[in-house]
């Protein structure tokens, strides 16, 4: 419960988080969990429709699975990177593959961080806290 | 004889890829096979004119083209230029029994078959040069143009046939590694599922619980883990099954690691009921190992020993420097849990292997973790064993071996059998500016490693293995064999270099410190060996009292401990 009223205090204007993931069950539990932390979120489910909402929806960070139907993550993060508009958010990857193919390749990529399903809780909000903070992911033009 | 005999046999029934070696025509055609495919090239290699006209004669008729070289450093500069169909080696090249120049040969050229064409008709020679991977043996005195012919034949269809298998064995290597990562892939997927749902309920993020229902959503939780567990040592059994394991390996303090896995695994060892006691020498030399896979290992023993420990037993860990084995530390995790029977000690490290006492009925995993374990001790050059008496415990070993500064250096700082005169220890430190992200950190770091990398001469500077540093920030040393001046240019390249890194200008600052190595100076007195031993130990020191002080300016005197450089915006 600590967590929870932690996440409270910290964040006094609710930062919105997309979750895109193509497993809509996991997606709803994400949301549950960092709604439960005073997040805002919203869901995307492919590729396409990522790059469509976060362009709309203007979110201060992205959870992004990598194994995505229409564009898969790479995709998605080489996409973030061409729009200036999108190009500062930090992205933190959530993936089921394996971290010693994909880790520095997402990070190359323009991702903040990367971490293998299932990611510990704690730690994953830990990472999700530090890189609101900062503001700015690190792929980004913008200093902090 | 025409085209269309050539083409085929002549028998109705028997068609081109029908033709075997029953068909009189078998050998003609076949012939014309490797033709068509590859022009058929032989290189005889032999130092006996006579040999020459021996192999045309006998394969006139065949319209082989042969070409005849006379050494074997001659048949290696013809391997580069065209690959042969066939070589003809005469044995007696290069030493008695020709296995150097059998081994040369193959190593040039793997993919070409190779036929032994010698005078001696031994039989214990030959069934070594079969060994070594020839295809055949041909005695010179009795080869006959049929004969030869059909040993090259075999000996190309033979070869084919070998590199097909092995082929097929990678193919199906790989097609194992890429359906294991796809499998444990599509497992962990519903496993984060499971995950997100039992942690939601758990933390009362849907509602409160009941206190039995929370011990119900516990068990899973556990088994979660246990599954997460399994998934992870299968794709690394099958990653030590290729040699695809990764080790890192560092200078690192191995008592630090020792606490930090005790530490890690005192809530098993309180939820056992079993005590945990940790021994370490007072003075511990640096280890040379990666830190990550140390841990794992270490972690794997104790929770083995905590599992195998009824309650209010006793699992000790202790490390130590043993005096009989100088470079390397011993460290051992020893319990008081039931012994391994004596018939099951060697299969104790063996895949899949699983303890038929276990408490815990079938919920031990998959039986690899000491495989793995055992495998990444000996990829750091230690070595892994048990010892173990039934009804009073058991014990596991392992070593791992000591940080040698001495061995590093001496390849840099000897030149032409004797010691270069200045040395100088360059530090390069990078700091995260706010607290270290995963993975864009380490990425930074990498990033600047390579980069430093490009900044030394190879033959002269040495980059330290990186060490073991609190916290993210990084510390490279170099050791250049260099004097002051020349120092400073290679600070200032750094500068430039990993200075000019951009995720490292957004993200963390970089400083560049130098301090010479005194006292290296040439004495009649020493050998070689005693003053590389020298200054390696003023290397160590130096850079143990820059760990111990936090900054390494404190104690520098020296001009180029000036030039610093600080990068943060």
């Amino acid at each position: 419960m600590l967590t929870e009223r932690r996440g409270l205090e910290a964040s006094k204007s609710r930062s919105k988080i997309m979750v895109v993931d193509d497993d809509s069950d996991l997606r709803q539990a994400l949301s549950l969990r960092l709604r439960a932390n005073q997040f805002e979120t919203i869901g995307a489910c492919d590729g396409y429709s990522a790059i469509a909402m976060a362009l709309k929806e203007k979110p201060q960070l992205i959870i992004l699975d990598l194994g995505l139907p229409a564009g898969d993550g790479f995709v998605v993060l080489k996409n973030f990177q061409q729009y200036p508009a999108l190009a500062g958010i930090p992205v933190i990857v959530l993936s089921a593959r394996d971290p010693e193919a994909n880790e520095r390749r997402t990070i190359e990529a323009g991702a903040t961080a990367f971490f293998q399903k299932p990611a510990d809780n704690e730690e994953l909000l830990g990472v999700i806290r530090a890189c609101l903070q900062t503001g700015w992911g690190w792929g980004g033009d913008k200093p902090s | 004889m025409n085209e269309s005999e050539l083409m085929h046999c002549g028998m109705e029934e028997c068609r081109w890829a029908g033709c075997g070696p029953d068909c009189p025509n078998f050998l003609r055609k076949g012939k014309r096979g490797i033709k068509e495919e590859i022009p058929a090239y032989i290189l005889l290699v032999t130092d006996k004119p006579g040999d020459a006209d021996l192999v045309r004669l006998r394969l006139v008729d065949s319209k082989f083209r042969v070409n005849c070289v006379s050494g074997l450093s001659e048949a290696l500069v013809c391997l580069q230029l065209e690959t042969p169909t066939l070589i003809l080696l005469d044995p007696s090249l290069g030493d008695k029994d020709g296995t150097r120049a059998i081994r040369r040969i193959m190593e040039t050229a793997p993919s070409v078959p190779v036929v032994i064409l010698s005078g001696l008709d031994d039989d214990e020679m030959a069934v070594k040069a079969v060994r070594q991977g020839c295809q055949d043996y041909l005695v010179k005195s009795e080869v006959t143009c049929k004969h030869m012919e059909r040993s090259i034949r075999y000996a190309v269809e033979r070869k084919q046939l070998m590199q097909a298998l092995e082929a097929t064995r990678k193919q199906q290597l790989d097609f194992k590694d890429q359906f294991l990562s796809h499998v444990s892939h599509e497992l962990r997927t519903p496993l984060t599922c499971i995950y997100q749902y039992v942690t939601l309920l758990l933390d009362g993020l849907a509602g409160p619980l009941e206190p039995n229902q929370m011990d119900h959503l516990r068990a899973v939780l556990k088994s979660v883990n246990q599954l997460q567990a399994m998934i992870r040592d299968l794709l690394e059994a099958t990653r030590a099954d290729s040699g695809k394991l990764r080790v890192e390996q560092r200078c690192i303090e191995i008592r630090e690691l020792v606490q930090q896995a005790a530490e890690m695994m005192r809530p098993t060892a309180v939820e056992g009921r079993v005590r945990l006691e940790v021994k370490l020498d007072q003075s511990m030399p640096l280890v040379y190992a990666d830190p990550d896979r140390t841990l794992e290992v270490l972690i794997n023993l104790i929770d083995n020993a905590i599992k195998f420990t009824p309650p209010e037993g006793l699992v000790t860990v202790k490390a130590s420097t043993v005096e009989t084995d100088p470079s390397a530390v011993y460290l051992s995790v020893c319990d008081s849990g039931c012994g391994i029977p004596r018939e099951a000690l060697p299969k104790v490290f063996e895949r899949l292997y699983q303890d038929p006492n276990a408490v815990d009925g079938n919920r031990n995993g998959l039986g690899l973790g000491l495989y793995i374990a055992r495998e990444i001790v000996t990829m750091q050059g230690g070595r892994m064993w048990v010892a173990s008496e039934p009804g009073s415990g058991s014990t596991f070993s392992f070593t791992l071996p000591f940080y040698s500064m001495a061995k590093l250096l001496s390849p840099v700082i000897t030149y032409q059998g004797r010691m270069r005169e200045d040395i100088v220890l360059v530090r390069v430190d990078l700091t995260p500016l706010s607290k270290a992200l995963r993975g864009s950190w380490k990425e930074v770091c990498q990033r600047s490693l390579e980069l430093l990398r490009r900044c030394i001469y190879v033959d002269r500077d040495l980059i330290l293995p990186p060490m073991e540093t609190e916290g993210a920030s990084q510390t490279f040393f170099v050791v250049a064999s260099v004097d002051l001046n020349k120092a400073n240019i290679l600070m200032e390249r750094i500068r430039e270099q990993v200075g000019g890194l951009a995720k490292l200008k957004a993200s963390g600052t970089l400083r560049v410190t130098a301090e010479a190595i005194p006292g290296v100076r040439v004495s009649e007195s020493r050998t070689l060996e005693q003053q590389v031993w020298g200054v390696a130990d003023q290397v160590t020191e130096l850079i143990q009292r820059g760990r111990q002080r936090g900054s390494w300016n404190e104690t520098s005197r020296n001009e180029v401990g000036k030039g610093e450089l600080q990068n943060a915006n």
